[in-house]
């Protein structure tokens, strides 16, 4: 029955679709403005052609949306961007994550998983070493991503597994190569926007804050999270290793506790 | 410019023929009614009528399983029952928390019936009130108006037996399965079984809890003995151990592709095109809800 192409269904989506402007929300494009002034006041923001933005067109989860942000052009260049400001328009906090680009980096290319609460335009604004700010966006429809886990509700579980860490480097790894090293850390990252229905409140913040990648001790990306990155935060990103070594991270959570994770490489 | 005038003609006609329509009713059993909803995706081309809807006539009066996904729904199966039985309506029972089961209630609540449910209801619904209620208005528009969330005054945490007179309903409280707030219901005189969302037939089965969960529980369902077995999507069965083992076998697919995704390193985008492909072609939605599904789960099962 679904796959006839012209079903009674397709046409009323039709008819809507001449007919509605409210029937389906789309992205909101008058949201930036205030999100621009807030984040970056009165700086100038020039497009991106350089910067793409990968993700579903339509989430299927507003929960764990996938993005990938890859930057065309080698952090070895005068203007390379520095620092990229992950930006979702419509969620209550928009800021992503702000990732620091450091050493080792060749071309920029992170994955990651963000919480989106309903269709929005999402923004990957770079900033170059002398403050300049480029930007290049995505529109994605997604739904009700920013509640959280709301069905766990062992604290004591929940707490006991916080800052596991699992970071690795995709085999076979390549001294002076391109490598992707994918680093996952258990944790609820607790908006403070949820409901708490005992206290008729809300439950407290609780959050990893901040995550430093370096690779011999030298420091390759930092990442202050904010609390639209996804629960159980994800990051899949290349460097490039020019010797055997230590891949090491050190987090970070909104209560001040530390969780840490080495990885050596040897060819 | 023309095709898309006669398109539109030809859909207002589709339109006017589907709101004319009545709200079809079958007699399942002796006094077992089940209406039928249509396979659609619960985002855009939904209308708020996709999963069975029941009630079950006892002589004391009846009690009504899931009340559809807005008021406009509630209120049209209210009205289809009436046709059938004048009984007052003792008990509206929800079988899990999820917007298309839930949102009729409020078409009941001039009838002063109980409203039961799975003891994490209550709090569930308060939890995802706001989310729902506002993707809900955008889905339907103003057939969702009138649609609120009405939680249950009676839960239950195990069992509890209700009473229609001649025939008693057990219902049973499941831990976190298909959502975290299944409930299933068992009619003593027809010995037909309601399963809620923890049987999907023909429609791709859809996980908002735990995948682990929802096996046990259909291996522990699959022990009973029924002569009929109302799913909370698709046609009823008969022969339900058949429908019983292809929604196990397309749970245990899909779980163990994502394990082995996941020890092969490949991303959570990958394998929502690859996971539990070979059980494409065996049901509906697969192309959307599949997709969502390994969203939903990928995360946890990282960590296994």
């Amino acid at each position: 029955m679904f796959k006839q192409p012209f079903t009674k269904w397709t046409m009323i989506f039709f008819v809507a679709i001449f007919f509605s402007n409210n029937a389906f929300a789309e992205s909101d494009p008058t949201k930036w403005p205030v999100v621009k002034e807030a984040f970056f006041n009165k700086r100038d923001i020039s497009d991106a052609p350089f910067i793409k933005l990968t993700a579903p067109h339509r989430a299927e989860s507003g929960a764990q949306v996938p993005i990938e942000i890859f930057i065309d052009k080698p952090q070895s260049d005068a203007d390379a961007i520095k620092n990229i400001y992950l930006i979702v328009d419509a969620n209550p906090i928009p800021l992503v994550a702000t990732y620091h680009i450091k050493d080792m980096i060749g071309k920029f290319r992170l994955a990651t998983r963000i919480r989106m609460e309903m269709d929005s335009y999402v923004r990957a604004i770079g900033e170059t070493e002398d403050g300049k700010l480029v930007m290049a966006s995505i529109e994605i429809r997604a739904a009700g991503g920013c509640g959280g886990n709301v069905d766990n509700n062992d604290e004591a579980a929940i707490r006991a597994s916080a800052g596991k860490i699992k970071l690795n480097v995709n085999e076979p790894i390549q001294l002076g190569e391109t490598n992707s090293a994918t680093f996952i850390i258990k944790h609820p990252m607790r908006t403070g926007l949820q409901r708490d229905l005992v206290s008729q409140g809300y439950v407290p913040a609780f959050y990893i804050q901040k995550a430093i990648f370096t690779y011999n001790s030298t420091p390759i990306m930092v990442v202050d999270f904010g609390v639209a990155t996804s629960e159980d935060p994800y990051l899949r990103f290349d460097f490039v290793p020019s010797n055997n070594g230590i891949l090491e991270v050190n987090a970070t959570d909104n209560e001040g506790k530390n969780f840490s994770k080495q990885l050596e490489l040897k060819i | 410019m023309l095709k898309h005038f006669i398109l539109l003609c030809a859909s207002f006609l589709y339109i006017i023929t589907s709101e004319a329509s009545t709200f079809e009713i079958k007699e399942l059993d002796s006094g077992v009614y089940v209406h039928n909803g249509l396979h659609e995706d619960i985002s855009e081309d939904y209308h708020g009528d996709i999963c069975n809807l029941s009630f079950i006539v006892g002589n004391k009066g009846i009690a009504v399983i899931d009340t559809g996904g807005s008021y406009h729904t509630g209120a049209r199966f209210l009205e289809a029952i009436r046709q059938v039985s004048t009984l007052p309506i003792l008990y509206v029972i929800n079988t899990h928390v999820h917007p298309d089961h839930i949102f009729g209630n409020k078409a009941f609540t001039k009838e002063n019936p109980i409203f039961v449910g799975h003891y994490l209801l209550p709090d569930s619904m308060e939890l995802r009130k706001e989310s729902y209620l506002r993707s809900n208005k955008e889905w339907l528009g103003d057939d969702f108006n009138g649609s609120e969330i009405v939680k249950p005054g009676l839960t239950v945490k195990t069992t509890l037996e209700l009473d229609l007179g001649d025939r008693t309903l057990t219902l049973t409280a499941y831990p976190t399965a298909h959502s975290n707030t299944d409930l299933t219901v068992v009619d003593s005189k027809t010995n037909t079984l309601f399963t809620g969302d923890l049987l999907f037939v023909d429609r791709t089965p859809s996980i908002d809890g735990d995948i682990k969960g929802w096996i046990s529980v259909i291996d522990e369902m699959s022990n009973g003995t029924f002569k009929q077995v109302v799913p909370g999507h698709g046609p009823t069965q008969t022969n339900y151990q058949q429908a019983i083992k292809n929604e196990k076998n397309y749970l245990t697919t899909l779980l163990k592709d994502i394990r082995a995704s996941i020890k092969k390193g490949e991303t959570m985008e990958s394998t929502m095109d690859t996971a539990a492909e070979s059980e494409k072609g065996k049901w509906l939605l697969f192309e959307i809800v599949n997709r969502r599904n390994v969203n939903n789960i990928y995360h946890s099962l990282e960590w296994e």
